[in-house]
């Protein structure tokens, strides 16, 4: 079982196109020749991340997202960095090759990004307004129960809220990643999302939901951290590619949240 | 509304800073509005294009056109009550420069939220996810661009956003400002580079600790690296960086104080220097916090070309909190 054998499964069984003009989804590290030994799927490609799949024997790395630190895994960015050689190898001496996959995950139907976060979030199905709109309209909460609640399933040390804590919501937009959806629309109470920026950004963004908050309007942001946003849905991701690759140990082995909160 | 003294209150609670410099520039903008109109009246009047072009001529770098740095919102040939500088013009932070007599607002970020700072939404906005409208939809009102935009009309306000020149000053004013709201200004590790100090072993749990502290953050500030990491040397990186400040700051010092950056970079970079057994650190303060420093310089700054009305800094405070 050769990676590139893997990787040519994974774009039939896809059920939608590949596009090869991706500069995400390719080979970060490694080749299709490598031999497959099992495949972890993770959110981030980190150290520690290369040393537990070795561990486990799992050589073969997908990612969501990047192995060197930038979206593009410039290497010239980093090539002078001491730190970029000794993952190299690290990478080297465990034959791990690593395939990132994002633009067709987020392509492929179900996402299983909003499949994962939902399910991590606690955003039951049966509120869903309609299969994949990830609009959710729950039963009338507080913004600070809702955000506690969500804390307390993700386990997400770092969650970040905006908003009146006792504000009535009821009516929520899923995001993902930084692909976090908009908040000035009058039918969305409360955007739960991974990262945006605070200010400046292509769309409204926070700064919008603390002037809703100031004028009293019931606006709420929570921010779970893009680690905690894209990871659970590694989870489905490591079972779909266990559907048809079943001669390896397929599993997820968690980046984790990076950060703490001081006291 | 807040009133003139329970706004003072609220900078309090949101910022050490702002009670030091409000002593030290702002005396008669804080005392009573009889005291503004007294001192508005001794002096010619002065306009909100007067205090932009003072800038424009003092700022030391060259004024470029075609940036951020213009009026928002307002009548520029409006006579100014005060100034009062600010990291955002939040409603918050314009509805205490009014409680403050101020009626020119000038801002590190946007105004209406996103990077093209328009009055009214994006067209298009407001939908929801999922198919575009159709061409030529006004859009939706918005009841906070409504109010927002009512209270800016009502009360006079001129709003100016005055960033990316700011930041070309030397020395870096969003450097200087936040090592001083940090008290770290004679900590300085060589002359002339005010993005490094030297600030006295502690533990990254005791640094983070005194940052929160100091900086009045609340669910903002995260942290990466072992709590009980001893720090000595810190950089700062002001506002939003890319990995390339990450990558040239992290290897020569103990740890980096930032606003902002992207999670798939210099946090990811962090993560995987101290995974390497490197005993460093990371501690994201964010964004709008870390340059109300810098824009408390600028009101420093700025009493010394406008001395005709009071200039102060008002702290917008961390956007974000965090559910225990």
């Amino acid at each position: 079982m050769t990676a590139g054998e893997v990787i040519d499964r994974i774009k039939k069984n896809l059920g939608a196109p590949w596009r090869d003009t991706t500069y995400r989804d390719t080979f970060k590290f490694g080749g299709p020749e490598t031999v497959v030994t099992g495949i972890a799927t993770t959110a981030f490609v980190t150290l520690d991340v290369v040393k537990r799949a070795a561990a486990a024997r799992l050589n073969m790395i997908i990612p969501h997202e990047a192995t060197f630190w930038s979206d593009r895994d410039d290497t010239a960015l980093v090539g002078r960095d001491p730190l970029y050689a000794a993952k190299v190898e690290l990478m080297k001496k465990h034959d791990i090759v690593v395939f990132r996959i994002h633009d067709h995950m987020h392509a492929q139907r179900p996402d299983f990004t909003f499949v994962g976060s939902a399910r991590d979030v606690g955003l039951d199905s049966r509120y869903e307004t309609a299969p994949g709109s990830h609009r959710f309209v729950i039963p009338e909460t507080t913004l600070g129960a809702l955000a506690a609640d969500v804390k307390r399933k993700t386990g997400a040390r770092a969650l970040r809220v905006v908003g009146d804590p006792a504000a009535k919501v009821s009516r929520i937009q899923l995001g993902v990643g930084y692909a976090t959806p908009v908040i000035n629309t009058p039918d969305v109470d409360v955007v739960i999302s991974g990262e945006q920026q605070e200010a400046d950004g292509g769309f409204d963004g926070p700064s919008y939901v603390v002037d809703a908050t100031t004028l009293g309007l019931a606006k709420g942001w929570i921010m779970l951290g893009h680690v905690i946003s894209e990871e659970a849905g590694m989870l489905e991701m490591a079972a779909w590619i266990k559907g048809f690759v079943p001669e390896v140990p397929v599993q997820l082995v968690k980046a984790e949240e990076p950060f703490w909160i001081p006291n | 509304m807040v009133t003139p003294k329970k706004s003072r209150a609220d900078d309090r609670t949101v910022s050490p800073l702002s009670r030091r410099e409000f002593g030290a520039l702002t005396v008669s903008a804080m005392a009573a509005p009889f005291a503004l109109i007294s001192r508005a009246t001794a002096s010619p009047p002065i306009s909100a294009t007067d205090v932009i072009d003072r800038i424009k001529k003092s700022i030391g770098v060259e004024w470029k056109p075609d940036t951020f740095d213009t009026i928002k919102a307002g009548d520029p040939a409006t006579v100014v009550s005060g100034v009062v500088t600010t990291a955002i013009a939040s409603m918050s932070v314009l509805r205490r420069a009014v409680d403050a007599g101020a009626n020119l607002v000038i801002t590190s970020e946007p105004t209406f939220y996103g990077r093209a700072d328009a009055r009214t939404p994006p067209a298009g906005r407001g939908g929801g996810r999922g198919a575009p409208p159709p061409p030529d939809t006004p859009p939706p009102s918005d009841p906070v661009y409504t109010a927002k935009n009512a209270f800016i009309e009502k009360h006079g306000l001129v709003v100016f956003r005055l960033n990316q020149h700011w930041r070309l000053r030397r020395p870096d004013p969003f450097a200087t400002g936040l090592a001083s709201a940090l008290g770290w200004s004679k900590r300085i590790e060589a002359p002339g580079d005010v993005l490094r100090y030297s600030i006295g072993a502690a533990s990254l749990s005791a640094l983070a600790a005194e940052l929160k502290k100091k900086l009045g953050t609340r669910g903002g500030i995260r942290v990466i690296g072992d709590p009980q990491t001893r720090v000595q040397t810190v950089a700062l990186l002001p506002g939003s960086t890319p990995l390339a400040a990450a990558l040239d700051a992290l290897p020569s010092v103990d740890v980096i104080v930032g606003g902002e950056v992207r999670e798939w970079e210099s946090v990811e970079y962090a993560r995987d220097v101290v995974a390497s057994g490197q005993r460093k650190g990371l501690v994201l303060v964010g964004r709008i916090v870390s340059e109300e420093g810098g824009m408390s310089e600028c009101a420093r700054w700025l009493t010394t070309l406008v001395s005709e009305v009071p200039v102060r800094h008002i702290p917008a405070g961390d956007p974000y909190w965090s559910p225990s």
